[in-house]
């Protein structure tokens, strides 16, 4: 990072990131009205068609009653999971990288929460009734049942969320002031009202270092458990395959890995269409391939544990579970997921790949599919083959659930095109942080939206 | 009305410089205004006490003892027995506990910040919108002309590129 940016003045840092907010080409309203239009289509309207005809619209059904709803929700739960969680790693370890990335990479976890969430309404097929799940005094004087891992789902997710919106948000003010300071207008007033009379003084500063530094500490730990509550959602039923102790460490290494994947994915977009190159180096790139090496070793050891115990275990329903894993009707997506996820990261191991932008797209994408595989087959594959033989079947996602997920990846994109223009993708003060003090000066004067822009 | 001082320096090195000989002679209301966080202010301007851990800390004892009293407590309310197991089960429990306690714990350091760091705050205060570019600004209190000019000197001593005089609404 500091190689490629050491001929950009801090005055630099403020027009570029200032100008990518204000300044709005064509390309980009064209990207937002396809992203925007698909969410409608393919998300949107087949849930209100699925709500209109009741849940016998998705493929769920005896034995296949959990599908790809609840496999997209932990897939976004777990896309969820790099972006805090490395942000605040990183800034506990007080790693310079992170400082260009890492606000994009919270707005991930931001939105992939807001789509898992989501998701467990569309899987629910009454959505009306979802504050159930919510401990509230009521006429029949029934209360939540904190005992169910779908309780401790609940109280998770709110945490999780609460935290990660304030988290970007807290590391977001003395930006918001910076562009408060450079913008005219609605934006001015929106600035103004968002960086809530940031100064930059010695006691905002200090009072944020350390706040932030107590948020991170807190989020830790948070970000661990909703992942591996997430896993006991599978793990505390008596389903064969599922009901492993193994399942909430393979589910945070796989959320992590899962996150990173989509970290570089983002960060090949933002570099590329938002003209970040002097802020989104090949050292991050090379650095995150290298972290997506290391969680892919991880993840190869964990299944091939869980591959092992249960072969250990010696007991017909694992043994029968196991083999229709391998070798039965889902066997072409584990073995894809193999090579996606476990084989094709090997990759990393050359430092040329790691910093070759495209290649580690391509790579990047193709571990978030195998991700997704990964997730539809821990649902699709247990349910199939339970105890008894007359209850086995095979479930296959109908119309609307394959719209649904792919309408869930327009929703976020969708989002994200608008946190582009709302927040700083990169954050100003901590760019500046890892340059040199400046020696060129320049005038602080607003920067006005391009003529003929409707913003 | 009151009438502040500001000096706008280039480097950070000699904004620190002024603020430690303006406290030398005296002046006790400085304030550093910077792009970025500055290090060694604190052994300029002495060690800063911040209330925020404190607020953390509550925040996480009570939102361990409201996650605790929110899941026993309903269990109690409605009754589900299971199995003959305990109605308050321990391990069950403690997770909405800790999940509670994270979240009180992020609420209430956001309030800490808040508070301590004195924001929201909408007033028209002393600020120069240099400084969320690439200056770094001392600003100091004067009570009268004698103790602005004072101060003048001693920001221009310091290598201060502009010293302004500004008001703040009192």
């Amino acid at each position: 990072m500091q190689a490629e940016t050491n001929d950009l003045q801090y005055a630099d840092v403020n027009n570029d990131i200032v100008r990518s907010i204000v300044e709005t080409g064509p390309r980009y309203y064209v990207a937002l009205g396809i992203a925007g239009g698909v969410a409608l289509l393919c998300f949107f309207f087949p849930w209100f068609y699925q709500l209109y005809f009741g849940i016998g619209a998705a493929g769920l059904n005896h034995p296949g009653v959990w599908g790809t709803y609840l496999a997209s929700f932990i897939f976004w739960i777990g896309l969820s999971h790099s972006g805090t969680l490395l942000s605040c790693v990183l800034h506990l370890t007080n790693s310079s990288w992170r400082k260009a990335m890492y606000r994009s990479a919270e707005a991930m976890t931001l939105f992939s929460l807001m789509v898992a969430a989501t998701f467990v309404m569309v899987h629910v097929g009454r959505p009306w009734f979802i504050h159930w799940a919510l401990p509230y005094a009521n006429q029949m004087e029934m209360w939540p049942n904190f005992r169910s891992p779908l309780l401790f789902d609940v109280m998770a997710i709110a945490t999780y969320l609460t935290g990660s919106s304030i988290f970007i948000y807290m590391g977001s003010i003395p930006d918001f002031a910076a562009v408060r300071d450079r913008t005219t207008g609605w934006r001015n007033t929106m600035y103004t009202l968002l960086s809530l009379g940031w100064r930059g003084t010695d006691r905002e500063w200090h009072r944020l270092h350390w706040a932030y530094t107590f948020l991170a500490v807190l989020i830790i730990p948070l970000a661990v458990s909703v992942h591996s509550i997430v896993s006991w959602d599978f793990a505390m039923s008596l389903v064969p395959a599922l009901h492993q102790t193994i399942f909430a460490p393979y589910f945070v290494v796989g959320a992590i890995y899962s996150g990173t994947a989509g970290i570089v994915t983002v960060m090949f977009v933002l570099r590329r269409y938002m003209n970040f190159e002097q802020y989104i180096t090949k050292v991050h790139f090379d650095n995150l391939g290298k972290l997506l090496l290391l969680l892919s070793l991880i993840w190869t050891y964990i299944n091939m544990v869980e591959l092992f115990t249960a072969w250990y275990s010696d007991t017909s329903t694992e043994h029968e579970a196991l083999s229709y894993k391998l070798f039965g009707y889902y066997a072409w997506l584990y073995w894809e997921m193999i090579a996606f996820c476990a084989v094709a990261p090997l990759l990393c191991i050359s430092g040329r790949f790691r910093t070759s932008m495209v290649p580690m797209l391509i790579l990047s994408i193709a571990i978030n599919i195998g991700m997704y595989t990964e997730r539809f087959l821990i649902v699709g594959t247990s349910l199939s083959r339970q105890y008894l033989p007359d209850s086995w079947g095979v479930y296959v996602p109908s119309l609307v659930e394959m719209s649904i997920i792919l309408g869930s990846f327009a929703l976020f994109t969708t989002l994200f095109l608008i946190f582009v223009k709302i927040f700083p993708s990169v954050s100003i003060y901590e760019v500046k942080e890892t340059m040199d003090t400046p020696t060129v000066t320049s005038n602080a004067e607003p920067i006005a939206p391009p003529e003929g822009s409707p913003a | 009305m009151k009438n502040f001082a500001l000096g706008l320096f280039g480097e950070p090195s000699s904004a620190l410089a002024a603020a430690g000989k303006l406290k030398g002679a005296g002046f006790d209301s400085l304030e550093l205004m910077s792009p970025i966080p500055i290090a060694g202010v604190e052994e300029v301007l002495g060690e800063k006490k911040s209330v925020i851990k404190r607020f953390t800390l509550f925040g996480g004892l009570f939102g361990a003892l409201f996650g605790f009293t929110l899941a026993a407590g309903t269990a109690v309310l409605y009754l589900h027995p299971v199995g003959g197991r305990p109605i308050i089960t321990i391990p069950p429990f403690l997770i909405i506990t800790y999940e509670a306690l994270i979240f009180f714990g992020i609420l209430f350091t956001v309030a800490g910040f808040f508070i301590s760091s004195r924001l929201p705050a909408f007033r028209d205060r002393v600020y120069v919108p240099e400084t969320g570019v690439d200056k770094f600004a001392v600003s100091v209190a004067c009570d009268n002309e004698e103790h602005f000019k004072r101060a003048e000197a001693i920001l221009h001593e310091a290598g201060a590129e502009q010293v302004r005089e500004v008001g703040e609404e009192d």
